[in-house]
């Protein structure tokens, strides 16, 4: 093969910074432009290599590639906002384009882009979506899928397409920007998408409450709160919760912090309501602490060693209950709203403990590391097939290594 | 295809005789949606009560080469539900129970058959409610909703269908009954069921579907204001929105539209205005007082020479009659009219409406205004005499150019109709080749054979080949609420 795979030389990058794992690729490539990401693509269907797309590498440096990876396809190249008209709250930029960027970019206008993932400085807008990555405000703010409304993506058979579109409400055409928020890189290469966007809020405040084990599982002290929608209810174990920023540290068995941002009388309502239910915080920070508080909080996902990352429907911290007690617990995070929670188990055979979360109405959505365990749940054979000829349809040369 | 040569009574067996139509009457009465220009007469109706019984259908169809398409209430103004290719309706209509409601952890599973309305109204003991709500919601159902992903005047704040659907039951063109999505927001994979919502039943038919829920706003204000001019009222949309107030709902009309509804209902409306704008906020009571005073302060500088802020829930039912009566007062003006479902830039509005008015003038026609301020989602009517062929003609004319100036804007042809027969032409300009090609593969994934409402959202076999003779909802004498935009 061309080391270039049709592209010049210059584009050519080390292959060293690429790693996954052990596995290193064999050629490692940063285009300069959507057409060449796609010509990348076709050179590299062509010669049948698997290619797995490269965001900030937030995440896959510690997945592991689906099937195989003898290229890595940097995207981050592909770093400018190409369109924003605060008054439209929509944003058009480029997937390599860093959440940081974007962030600074909009909150000088005073707006927002609700997007939350760890090491958000690295962290790219194509990798966000494509992992459909979220974080402390998922409920309150919704998913990537929520917020995309349009996105141009570089299929491997070397065709640029598009779907969706700009504006904000729009049902022209099947939504294939949606379908590759998730995708993990599977299907296409997003090289551009157009987002729906906020108004920053009046108040952040955060309330930072240290809790015993039976305090994380007490339904009736917690029951009140979904109702308030405060912005974040997330729970860390005491070894999570050491690497908050020093205004939100806390010692104790379990940490939560909860975060209200919203107008300012309403923000203070809520605030009085909440400190109601559950007492006086031990700490309260604001502003934009409150920002650097949720960050950390997405951080906390990004531990080292095997994670299980669980979904499920419910909305308070009780739905610990069952597993205050483990030792393994101190690092757990749960963003409770959204019902997701973030394991690092201490045994790398964690059976048992799946299936009890599964008992608990957790559900397995990612692993991570070296843990061996039996899924508790069947696969989804019914919708296999499915998933498979989409996949065929949208990459038949099968070459994109959907990382996990 | 001939009724006569397919066999009903299997259908019949599973259904009973109640759950099979195929008279001509019954025929004729499920040949159109609320698209009336486009008749195709099913050759029967079948109406399942379960999953189990649509996957029979489905089962059936697939041994007989038979299209099925699922129906909702028909409301659609884009012909999604005319069986276009004959074949089998799959009317949802008695599938319309709700199945559980976690107040806790604030879902419901639904079936498809479930009126909108209905669902909030069942919800409103536990303080809670489904946030979409589009006009259509006294009738349409969350099913029919799911299939066009529909909005709604309050989307501008909550979003479309598409962000409060969990999860959704669906039965494969193989007659496979599977769980897409569920009861927790997030799926292992790409998330199937949002390539689902709002693929108007061409991908699979959705028989239950788990809704997201809110708790009820504390309080609501309901604000109208009119000004000299329409600009100025696209300006105070832009200057809220630009001040980070997201209002629940932002809505439009122009000079011609309050004349025709203040003609009919007599409500008071301005006369003398190029614009009304209606603002309603929702949320905690403590937060209201303060929107409002900054929305009317935003609203003023721009040029408000009034406000009214509805004082109790009689009020506030008042102005949003005025706002939801514009259609059936288009049709007490004239015998025709069509009504378009572009979308631009909000930026834009004011230029896309004037753009309108040129379009409708250069052709001799009338054209009103009622619109979705906050989210740049236009409906254009443009009116008619439907026994002029050359004035029919023209109106066609118009309606097109409409929608290709918001596709110039950067724009959509459709915000919340779904494309279904009447836009399908259009998505040749919408889109290009290859992005029409991804998504022909992703439909043939679902469907290889193309038996779920075939014809629909892409161009290919008898979309008239691009002809503008399909674009515009023909509504001739619509009265009172009877349809909703």
């Amino acid at each position: 093969m061309s080391l270039a795979l049709g592209l010049g030389r210059e584009r050519a990058v080390t292959v060293a910074g690429y790693a996954i794992g052990l596995q290193v690729p064999r050629v490692a490539l940063r285009p300069a432009t959507p057409e060449e990401a796609a010509e990348a693509l076709r050179a590299a269907a062509a010669d049948r290599l698997a290619v797995v797309l490269w965001g900030g590498g937030t995440r896959l440096r510690r997945a592991s590639p689906a099937r195989g990876y003898d290229v890595a396809l940097d995207l981050g190249a592909l770093d400018r906002v190409l369109e924003y008209e605060p008054e439209d709250l929509t944003v058009t930029a480029q997937c390599g384009v860093t959440l940081a960027t974007l962030a600074a970019t909009l909150g000088a206008r005073g707006q927002e882009l609700p997007l939350e993932s760890p090491r958000a400085n690295d962290a790219t807008l194509g990798g966000t979506l494509a992992w459909n990555g979220s974080g402390p405000r998922r409920r309150r703010f919704g998913a990537p899928v929520d917020r995309i409304l349009g996105a141009r993506f570089a299929l491997s058979d070397g065709t640029l397409a598009r779907a969706g579109g700009k504006v904000v409400k729009n049902v022209a055409g099947h939504p294939v920007h949606r379908l590759l928020c998730g995708s993990r890189g599977g299907l296409a290469a997003i090289v551009e998408a157009s987002l729906k966007l906020l108004p920053a809020p009046e108040t952040r405040v955060a309330l930072v409450y240290g809790l015993k084990d039976w305090e994380v599982a007490d339904a009736a002290r917690w029951k009140p709160l979904p109702r308030l929608e405060p912005s974040f209810v997330t729970v860390l174990g005491a070894t999570a919760a050491r690497a908050l920023p020093a205004a939100a540290r806390v010692e104790a068995p379990f940490v939560a912090a909860i975060g209200i941002e919203e107008e300012r009388r309403w923000g203070a309502e809520q605030e009085r309501a909440i400190v109601a239910v559950l007492g006086a915080p031990t700490a309260r920070v604001e502003g934009d602490a409150v920002v650097a508080l949720a960050q950390a909080l997405a951080d906390a996902e990004d531990q080292d060693g095997a994670r299980l990352t669980l979904t499920s429907a419910h909305l308070t911290p009780a739905a610990l209950a069952p597993f205050v007690e483990r030792a393994d617990a101190a690092r757990l995070v749960l963003h409770a709203p959204a019902g997701r929670l973030h394991w690092f188990p201490a045994d790398e055979n964690a059976t048992t403990l799946a299936l009890d979360l599964h008992q608990a109405g957790f559900r397995v959505i990612d692993t991570r590391g070296p843990l061996t365990f039996q899924a508790p749940i069947p696969p989804e054979v019914a919708i296999t097939p499915l998933r498979a000829r989409i996949k065929d349809g949208m990459d038949p040369a099968g070459i994109l290594s959907g990382a996990r | 295809m001939n009724p006569v040569r397919l066999d009903l009574a299997p259908l019949r067996a599973l259904l009973g005789d109640d759950g099979v139509l195929d008279s001509r009457a019954a025929r004729f009465t499920y040949e159109a949606d609320a698209l009336v220009i486009e008749k195709h007469p099913p050759d029967a109706i079948v109406l399942p009560r379960s999953s189990d019984e649509v996957a029979a259908i489905v089962r059936w169809a697939r041994a007989h080469g038979v299209p099925i398409t699922a129906r909702g209430a028909g409301t659609g103004l884009a012909g999604g539900a005319t069986p276009e290719h004959g074949g089998l309706v799959l009317s949802l209509n008695r599938m319309d129970r709700v199945l559980r409601v976690d107040s806790e952890r604030m879902f419901a599973w639904v079936q498809p058959g479930v009126v909108n309305l209905d669902l909030s109204r069942q919800l409103a003991e536990h303080d809670l409610y489904y946030a979409p709500d589009p006009a259509s919601q006294q009738v349409s159902t969350v099913g029919g909703n799911v299939a066009t992903n529909a909005g709604g005047p309050h989307c501008l704040k909550y979003g479309v269908t598409f962000n409060h659907v969990l999860g959704v039951v669906a039965v494969l063109e193989n007659g496979d009954v599977v769980l897409l999505g569920g009861e927790a927001p997030d799926s292992p994979h790409f998330d199937l069921a949002s390539a689902l919502i709002g693929s108007e039943g061409t991908l699979a038919i959705v028989t239950e579907i788990c809704v997201r829920l809110l708790p009820k706003p504390q309080a609501v204000k309901t604000m109208l204001f009119d000004f000299e001019t329409i600009e100025q009222s696209c300006r105070a949309v832009s200057a809220a929105i630009a001040a980070g107030i997201v209002p629940a709902a932002m809505e439009i009309m122009d000079r011609h539209t309050v004349g025709l509804v203040e003609a009919w209902l007599g409500i008071g409306l301005p006369l003398d205005a190029g614009a009304v704008l209606l603002i309603e906020v929702d949320g905690p009571a403590v937060s209201l007082e303060a929107q409002v005073e900054r929305i009317t302060r935003l609203a003023e500088n721009e040029g408000a020479r009034s406000v009214r802020v509805a004082r109790d829930e009689a009020e506030r039912a008042a102005i949003w009659k005025g706002r939801k009566s514009a259609f059936g007062a288009y049709g007490r003006a004239a015998s025709g009219f069509y009504i378009m479902d572009g979308v631009v830039p909000r930026t834009r509005l004011a230029e896309a409406l004037a753009g309108v008015g040129r379009l409708c003038a250069e052709r001799g026609l009338e054209s009103g205004n009622v619109f979705h301020a906050g989210d740049g989602n236009l409906h254009p009517h443009v009116l008619f005499d439907a026994d002029d062929p050359t004035q029919q003609a023209a109106a066609l004319e118009a309606s097109h150019e409409i929608l290709r100036m918001c596709i110039r804007m950067g724009g959509s042809i459709s915000g919340e109709h779904g494309v279904g027969i009447e836009k399908r032409p259009m998505m040749r300009e919408l889109f290009a080749p290859e992005d029409l090609a991804v998504m022909e593969r992703l439909r043939a994934a679902f469907d290889p054979e193309r038996r779920l409402n075939p014809g629909k959202i892409l161009p290919g076999d008898g979309d008239g080949g691009g002809a503008p003779a399909q674009l515009g909802g023909m509504h001739p004498g619509a009265e009172g609420e009877g349809a909703w935009i």
